[in-house]
């Protein structure tokens, strides 16, 4: 057994038990402590630490009586005389362990002590009192060892109980209050108590020692804590107390503190190192914690040794944790690699989720859909890569052919997860293989997922075109006036080229925003298109495929998504504040003239093609109701306006709508950043870039800028040859972990690059 | 029995208030060792725990507390370092060094709140410190000495030129509540505060204790003429948000920690007899908005102490019954051992 033993000196060594309560009252570090000091053998460790604690950890060899606890102040070594009552009740009683616990103790107050070979063979104690206080000792009832002391010198006067006994009872007692005050939390205490009772530190009791070590990192004394759980590995020998110490350890200090205690494992007997199995988990942790964060640093020994640990054993789960780590960060083969040889291990929704991603990366949409596919309903994510994989799909340029059992089983994906991006690429898909009333349809529905979506209604209007709809053509021109030039300009000479699909829309929208765009919730299916269409629409894609869809393509350029828009639509008031009733969602399918409703029963009505999506109706019916004779019914009906021309995109017949009744400060507030966000999307659109930001600058005051417009922001930038603002709109966003923020970065490269 | 001699004395005065305090100096047993014994078997375990055993079978330092001081007053140096080595080991856990007020034993572990409760500190500080003078016990008298200066600098505030005891070191402060500082006047131990004032010279107790007095005088003029248990002393003294107004278990020792600490003021215990004993014997829970009793005890726990006044301002003697102790709950049993205790160091002649 070692006699090297853990020294918590106090301060104040003068000082005893409770008194160390004040120590908020006194100096640190009183003159009285440097004599204890001088007795330890080895330096004093955690310096940095000393002008705010009042303890010092110091590990000690005492090999002379100076070093010595209650040492006599004599000096003289004379062969000490040693209590071994307990050691004799402890053997007599078969109590090996307190038996241990009491040798380890007595060496180390008498180095020169050596334990009797036989503590058994003594005769039992004639003093039947005394033994009956061991006995309640050993039976852990040290405050009936207080009383049963107390009794003893009431009957017999001048009875003074053995100090080896009143030595142990004090200790055992502040065992007790360190345990109980460390489960509570207490660590000031626990400290205090370790510090002034260094016998309780000892490898006998390795339980102590931990919780010393975690009050001391609980009370940010770090320095103390690594020396403590050193300590153990230095001196302790039980290997099961040693591996717990390190798991402690885990949980209360960092990285660096920890290997440094690692450093002080063992070889093992049947090879390898004592800690392999806590080093291997900690680079897991390491790797699998960067795969979350593309920004953590990771080790390269901690991810070689993970490499090692995904060769070696045939498990599914270390190598999942590289592949998520490479994917994280752009290493798509490798990601591939690692992704692969967990699913070959073990087929899982993460391995296949990863490969798919990994081959998105690559421009493997085929594959990837084909791997995602059978995990598609196991959670949101899975659902979202497996849309973007479809996506991405009918948006290969040029286009590539779709096996119809790969179309006819994505189909009702689309229409399930009302994926209205999807259904726009399915509908240019259409279109490229000169299916316009295909085209048309999946156009229409992507519409009806997503009204007023200009790309899917500049589809549409091409579409009609095709098939010489020229009514269904005008009809969509009259809805767009003033709001979409190409649509305005359909059909006029020097338009656009009929027949050309206009590459911004078919690869505006790229995989990363599928994947990380929110899915349709709840309630899909309930207005979904009837089933006959959507299958209608995918066979006859099916059907007839051709290989000849080539078509005159301009050079891809890159294309900010300001379609999205509609989304920073305020939502629509399910409860008008005039009336407080839900309002009915039908009612309002027959046109009516709104000047021939009474002023209530056109505000209900307005909301009600509101919900229709019918925004100009609505708009004409919220002008009746601004006549309300109520004040709430006038605010109600101003406020329907406002939103019903933002949905218009009319924003500034918003504004002043806005403006015609007085506004509750959360609508105001509301219908202001709605208006920013369409002005700043308007003026983009038609190229005014200055005032896009200054619409954007006004928006920012009042709302945190949403990531879609700090990407409109960074392209305005960039049109304004403002490369390094730009750059930074674009980093900012690349952070959030959104790729139209790497999709910006690389469009600034590239403007610099053409600028040299 | 041989043992019981006068207890010595030492009256002070207070001299701003007029009001005289005693402090205990006792070196013999005033609670005689059947009434010790029979306490003893009831409310202590054989650890040392003192059980409520009204209240689940719970500990708390209030508890402990009142276990030290019996035990110092029985004169019972083995059950005194009994309760002691559980009290240290099991309640003294507090990095400020101040006890946790609550122990269960159904729970593990047995302390999950580690909140303290200013009475419980101050009953175990003034045990010790009567224990270490008393015994010539060094151990104890620092560990009592630490504990004052805690609870002062701790739980004792001046608010509005009066110094406070806040009932714990969190939960009743100004910062703490909206009607804070909230107080319990019972958890004013007078004869505590003479003794401190002795071993603790960075609080003044002397002054705690006058205001003390004076805020229970402030505290009548109502509907009633009792305190309530809690009292916001945000600005003058009412109920506290958040508990009942009432005259209740807490309050009705007021008057024997008073009596106990040397106040013989009638204008200052008559109050207490009258609003706390409407019907002569039995003592009334009064909720102090109506004035009206709720709830009438007639445990000679409770009992005794209108009748002490009795005795402290007009010489009654009191009745029969209540001069034999025999155990019934733990708290009006706390109180009956006090109460006779104090009738035989300081009023034997009521006996």
């Amino acid at each position: 057994m070692k006699r090297t033993r853990l020294f918590l000196i106090p301060a104040l060594a003068g000082l005893v038990g409770l008194v160390a309560l004040n120590h908020d009252h006194v100096p640190l570090f009183s003159a009285a402590n440097s004599s204890v000091r001088a007795g330890s053998k080895t330096p004093q460790v955690a310096r940095e630490e000393e002008g705010s604690a009042e303890y010092d950890v110091a590990q000690s060899v005492p090999s002379t009586d100076s070093s010595r606890p209650k040492t006599d102040a004599s000096g003289a070594k004379p062969s000490p005389k040693v209590d071994e009552t307990a050691l004799r009740y402890f053997a007599r009683q078969g109590d090996t362990r307190r038996l241990e616990a009491e040798i380890a103790r007595l060496r180390i107050l008498y180095p020169d002590w050596t334990p009797p070979v036989d503590p058994t063979a003594i005769a039992p104690q004639a003093d039947i009192a005394l033994d009956a206080m061991w006995k309640l000792y050993s039976a852990s009832k040290f405050s009936e060892v207080r009383k049963a002391i107390q009794e003893k010198q009431t009957a017999q006067p001048g009875w003074i109980p053995p100090a080896d006994l009143t030595a142990r009872l004090e200790l055992a007692e502040s065992r007790e209050q360190l345990v109980n005050a460390s489960n509570l939390k207490q660590y000031d205490t626990v400290i205090r108590i370790g510090s002034s009772n260094n016998s309780l530190l000892t490898c006998s009791d390795v339980d102590v020692l931990w919780r010393v070590a975690e009050a001391f990192a609980q009370t940010k004394r770090i320095t103390r804590a690594k020396d403590a759980y050193g300590y153990i590995l230095d001196n302790c020998t039980k290997p099961e107390e040693r591996l717990a110490t390190v798991q402690k350890a885990l949980a209360l200090l960092d990285r660096n503190d920890l290997d440094a205690l690692l450093d002080r494992e063992k070889p093992q007997t049947g090879g390898g190192m004592e800690f392999d199995a806590i080093r291997d988990d900690l680079a897991r942790k390491a790797v699998s914690d960067a795969g979350g964060d593309a920004t953590m640093p990771v080790a390269q020994t901690d991810l070689a040794r993970v490499e090692k640990l995904a060769e070696e054993i045939v498990e599914p789960s270390d190598p999942l944790i590289l592949g998520w780590y490479y994917l994280s960060r752009n290493d798509v083969q490798a990601a591939e690699k690692w992704f692969k040889l967990s699913g070959d291990r073990a087929k899982s929704a993460s391995a296949s989720q990863g490969l798919a991603l990994a081959m998105i990366a690559q421009s493997r949409f085929a594959e990837a859909e084909r791997n995602i596919y059978e995990w598609r309903d196991n959670s949101d994510s899975a659902r979202a890569v497996y849309m973007a994989s479809v996506a991405n799909l009918l948006a290969q340029d040029p286009p590539v052919e779709i096996a119809p059992v790969v179309l006819q089983r994505m189909v009702p994906e689309v229409v399930l997860a009302k994926d209205a991006n999807a259904a726009q690429q399915l509908g240019w898909y259409a279109y490229l293989l000169n299916q316009f009333e295909t085209a048309s349809g999946w156009f229409s529905t992507a519409l009806e997922w997503k009204p007023e979506d200009e790309p899917s209604s500049y589809g549409l209007v091409l579409a009609r075109q095709q098939m010489g709809d020229l009514t269904g053509v005008a009809q969509i021109q009259r809805r767009w006036a003033g709001r979409s030039e190409r649509i305005a300009r359909l059909g006029e000479p020097g338009g656009r080229q009929q027949g050309a699909v206009p590459l911004a829309e078919r690869f505006g929208a790229t995989p990363q925003q599928s994947i990380t765009s929110a899915l349709p919730a709840g309630n899909a299916g309930k207005l979904l298109p009837p089933p006959s269409i959507a299958d209608r629409v995918a066979n006859t894609i099916a059907q007839t495929q051709t290989g000849n869809a080539t078509l005159p393509v301009s050079p891809r350029k890159i294309a900010p998504e300001t379609d999205r828009e509609t989304t920073a639509e305020p939502r629509i008031a399910r409860r008008s504040a005039a009336t407080g009733e839900r309002r009915p969602p039908s009612g309002c399918t027959k046109t009516i003239d709104a000047q021939m409703l009474s002023p209530e029963r056109a505000l209900p009505h307005g909301w009600c093609l509101m919900e229709m999506n019918r925004p100009l109706e609505a708009a004409a019916a919220f002008e009746r109701a601004l006549l309300s004779s109520s004040e709430a019914g006038r605010s109600d009906a101003a406020y329907g306006q406002s939103l019903a021309y933002l949905r218009a995109g009319l924003a500034d017949k918003a504004a002043v709508a806005a403006s015609k009744a007085r506004q509750q400060q959360s609508r105001q507030v509301e219908l202001e950043i709605a208006l920013l966000s369409s002005r700043a999307t308007e003026a983009f659109n038609a190229g005014r870039m200055p005032e896009t930001i200054l619409a954007l600058d006004q928006r920012a005051r009042i709302a945190p800028e949403r990531s879609d417009l700090m990407v409109l922001r960074g392209y305005a930038y960039m049109r304004l040859h403002r490369l390094s603002e730009a750059l930074r709109v674009f980093e900012a966003v690349a952070a959030t972990g959104n790729k139209e923020g790497l999709r910006g970065i690389s469009a600034v490269n590239s403007a610099r690059k053409r600028d040299y | 029995m041989i043992l019981r001699t006068v207890t010595t004395l030492i009256v002070f005065l207070l001299v701003a208030s007029g009001v005289s305090m005693a402090k205990i100096s006792s070196t013999t047993a005033s609670i005689q060792p059947t009434d010790w014994s029979s306490y003893k078997a009831r409310f202590v375990s054989e650890a040392g725990r003192v059980v409520d055993d009204a209240n689940g079978n719970i500990s708390h330092s209030e508890g402990q507390g009142y276990g030290l001081l019996l035990a110092y007053l029985a004169g019972s140096k083995a059950d005194f370092d009994l309760i002691w080595s559980f009290t240290r080991t099991e309640f003294l856990l507090r990095d400020d060094g101040l006890a946790v007020w609550k122990w269960d034993p159904n729970s593990k572990p047995h302390v999950t709140d580690a909140n303290n409760a200013s009475d419980g500190d101050i009953l175990i500080a003034y045990a010790l410190s009567l224990a270490g003078s008393g015994w010539g016990r060094v151990d104890l008298m620092e560990t009592a000495k630490s504990m004052i200066g805690k609870i002062g600098k701790l739980n004792v505030l001046e608010s509005q030129k009066r110094l406070l005891l806040l009932p714990g070191v969190a939960g009743f402060s100004e910062q703490d509540r909206d009607d804070g500082p909230v107080i319990n006047p019972s958890y004013w131990i007078f004869e505590a505060f003479a003794e401190f004032a002795d071993l603790d010279p960075s609080t003044d107790w002397n002054r705690l204790a006058k205001d003390g007095l004076s805020l229970l005088d402030a505290s009548r003029g109502g509907t009633s003429s009792l305190p309530a248990d809690w009292m916001s002393a945000k600005m003058r003294l009412k109920p506290a948000k958040g508990f009942k107004a009432e005259f209740g278990y807490n309050s009705l020792r007021i008057p024997l920690y008073m009596m106990r600490a040397g106040v013989t003021d009638r204008s200052q215990l008559e109050p207490f007899r009258k609003g706390m004993s409407p019907d002569g014997s039995n003592v009334a829970i009064v909720d102090v908005s109506t004035g009206s009793a709720t709830e009438m005890l007639s445990d000679p726990g409770y009992t005794i102490i209108p009748a002490l006044i009795d005795c402290v301002l007009d010489k009654t003697k009191l009745p029969e019954a209540l001069t034999t102790f025999q155990p019934t709950v733990y708290y009006p049993s706390t109180l009956h051992l006090l109460s006779l205790s104090f009738a035989h160091s300081q009023h034997p002649e009521c006996l």
